[in-house]
């Protein structure tokens, strides 16, 4: 026989065998650690080579806290798994807990179709359905987030989670065998499954994790994004982000994981973190819409310069009908995205990051939630605003001459301010196309001055 | 996994976790546990014994349900066919979350299994970090005595545990039905066990 040669019996091949069966890497700390500031990882990197100091240099900025995973090897699906219980918490709504039970439960016609029989998942998917009822009690209390942490670090508990998890993205992909076959090339979905994704110990990959998007988190309506801390070019770790399949509803929530090859932890922005134990989230994706607009707009203004005649806007556009529309009509009803422009976090963000397309990641809000959020928002005001101040010298806009003559009136406040489109356009002083351009925030005392000094920091938050 | 060891005494049990929560929960928590791996026994043999497998039977021994005795018939067009297989399956007490021990009674020939009945199939062994393991909680005893039964005709020669049948199954397959049918004893033919 082959290892009798060796000089080995049977007995001390299986002795062997048992060993390398025991061996268990040293690994310490929690399932789930707490969360911590980012600036940790800075730290950790300080002394790697250029390309990860200045990348993780940069993360704070964007992404204020992490979370460590144990780094034994089911990293990824545990860091999704709390993602979407954590996601679920900060929504906030004790009905979404029911309402993903029912969800979940609906779905085991898909896993029963996949050849899994209940008796082999119930388990897995009772300690899940736990959990969902245990958080949304919990959400009264207030003590949600750490009765999660408790669940996930109760290694029983949160095995049988991640491997119900993996049943219901097993059973998706055999569902949908032609969306992820294109995927896998040279096996068929089900020996990539039973191989590559069921057995316990597998590490999640790309097509898995994009499977359990599908069949966990898009239809929840929480996004995923990932990003890659990775010796590639560029002084920020690349992000992806997994689209969400329904992008037409609102998102309740996100799962920011921060990948280093073999290994997940979980990202935090600022507002991500719960200031109070009611939702922060909800209030800035609101305002952030109605700032899009103006951006999206830059098409049309490039557009009509190329119409004979168009330019960007002379300083008298006579041709408009002014006549009929006092800007004091304008005044009486001011837009609604001023006071936003000039406190939303996220155009803050926006203007640090230049463009590249921020997540959009935070909820909209239930009407009802609202006047909680206001607090929130004048918090956070308060807390990034003077960040940008030292901006104001670098912005292409100065302020007019004549705007500090006493009695000043703009020529071109005469034009009507009635509708949304024109308050979006290049012919709205307003608007930063316009050669006038003379940012607004409305301020009662002020009235009827239009133009007042205050303004610039709406003006520098936007276009900066 | 030290798990293999519990199933002797499944009163032990439990993998140790970095739980912080208190003793008392602790055992909760494990008591709770034996108890999910004997609900779902007892779901597999009731599947078993409602939609039976040709060719498969297992059933618990009379004193602990985590040790159950299956038989296995060899399958037709191998060297086995004709032949029936008396297996043993221990069950962990994290099981379904860690693999069965299973080990063959009947002295088998083959190139996958050692003189003392041992299998070396992916799917039996725990998987974890840096493991091969293949194992996945939804197995089960069904499906693993279908594995066992198709890995006697389909041997895994590049890692056997018994070379000399690895070889002579490539080279001579005249030579290699004798050696099983040397080796091999009927269920009738063996002392009694447990």
């Amino acid at each position: 026989m082959a290892h009798q040669a060796s000089g080995m019996s049977d007995d001390d091949m299986a002795a062997l065998q048992k060993l390398s069966d025991d061996f268990q890497p040293e690994i310490s700390g929690p399932l789930v650690g707490q969360r911590e500031p980012s600036t940790a990882i800075t730290a950790e990197y300080a002394s790697a080579d250029p390309v990860f100091q200045a990348k993780t240099a940069s993360l704070p900025q964007k992404y204020s806290h992490y979370r460590k995973m144990r780094g034994d090897g089911k990293c990824g699906w545990r860091a999704i798994a709390f993602g979407y219980f954590e996601a679920l918490i900060h929504f906030g709504n004790e009905n979404k807990f029911v309402e993903e039970e029912a969800r979940l439960r609906s779905l085991h016609n898909v896993v029963n179709n996949a050849g899994y029989s209940p008796y082999l998942y119930e388990d897995f998917a009772d300690a899940v359905f736990d959990i969902l009822r245990k958080l949304s009690v919990s959400l009264q209390i207030g003590n949600a987030e750490e009765l999660l942490l408790e669940s996930f670090n109760d290694e029983t508990e949160q095995n049988y989670v991640i491997t119900y998890f993996k049943t219901l993205t097993c059973s998706w992909m055999k569902a949908r065998e032609g969306d992820y076959a294109p995927w896998l090339p040279g096996q068929s979905v089900t020996a990539f499954v039973d191989s590559q994704v069921m057995p316990i110990g597998s590490e999640i990959e790309n097509v898995s994790m994009s499977a359990l998007k599908d069949v966990l988190l898009s239809p929840a309506s929480i996004q995923l994004e990932v990003l890659y801390l990775d010796r590639t070019d560029g002084v920020e770790p690349n992000m992806h982000r997994f689209d969400p399949q329904n992008s037409a509803h609102p998102i309740i929530g996100s799962i920011r994981l921060l990948y280093r090859p073999g290994h997940y932890d979980i990202v935090y922005k600022t507002e991500d973190v719960p200031q109070s134990t009611t939702s922060v989230q909800t209030y800035l994706q609101y305002h952030n819409e109605t700032h899009n607009e103006p951006v999206m707009d830059l098409g049309m203004s490039d557009f009509m310069t190329m119409i004979p005649g168009m330019s960007y806007a002379g300083p008298q556009q006579s041709w408009l009908p002014g006549a009929g529309y006092g800007y004091s009509d304008y005044l009486a009803s001011p837009p609604a995205s001023m006071p936003a422009l000039v406190e939303s976090p996220e155009l803050q963000s926006r203007t640090q990051s230049m463009y590249i397309p921020t997540p959009r990641t935070q909820m909209v809000p239930p009407s009802d939630e609202m006047p909680q959020d206001m607090d929130i928002r004048s918090d956070h005001h308060e807390e990034t605003q003077p960040h940008f101040s030292g901006q104001s010298q670098t912005s292409p806009f100065r302020s007019s001459y004549y705007q500090f003559e006493p009695g000043f009136v703009s020529a071109t406040s005469h034009v009507p301010f009635k509708t949304a489109i024109f308050k979006n356009s290049h012919f709205n002083t307003a608007h930063f196309l316009n050669p006038d351009f003379q940012p607004e925030e409305w301020r009662p005392e002020d009235e009827p001055m239009l133009m007042t000094n205050h303004s610039k920091g709406g003006r520098h938050n936007s276009f900066g | 996994m030290a798990n293999r060891l519990d199933a002797m005494s499944p009163a032990m049990t439990s993998t140790p976790s970095i739980n912080q929560s208190s003793k008392a929960q602790d055992s909760a928590s494990r008591a709770m546990n034996n108890g999910n791996v004997v609900k779902r026994l007892q779901s597999e043999l009731m599947t078993l014994m409602t939609s039976p497998t040709p060719g498969i039977s297992a059933f618990p021994s009379t004193t602990d349900i985590t040790k159950w005795n299956a038989t296995l018939a060899g399958p037709v067009d191998t060297p086995y066919a004709n032949l029936t297989f008396k297996l043993t399956l221990a069950y962990p007490s994290n099981y379904p979350y860690a693999p069965p021990e299973v080990l063959f009674k009947t002295p088998i020939y083959h190139p996958n299994v050692d003189m003392s009945g041992r299998i070396c199939l992916d799917i039996l062994k725990p998987a974890g970090p840096g493991k091969e393991g293949a194992w996945s909680a939804v197995l089960n005893t069904g499906s693993v005595l279908l594995s066992i039964q198709s890995l006697l005709g389909e041997p895994n020669n590049a890692s056997p545990l018994n070379g000399e049948a690895a070889l002579l199954w490539d080279r001579d397959q005249d030579e290699y039905k004798k050696k099983v049918l040397a080796r091999h004893l009927e269920p009738s033919e063996m002392e009694g066990d447990e």
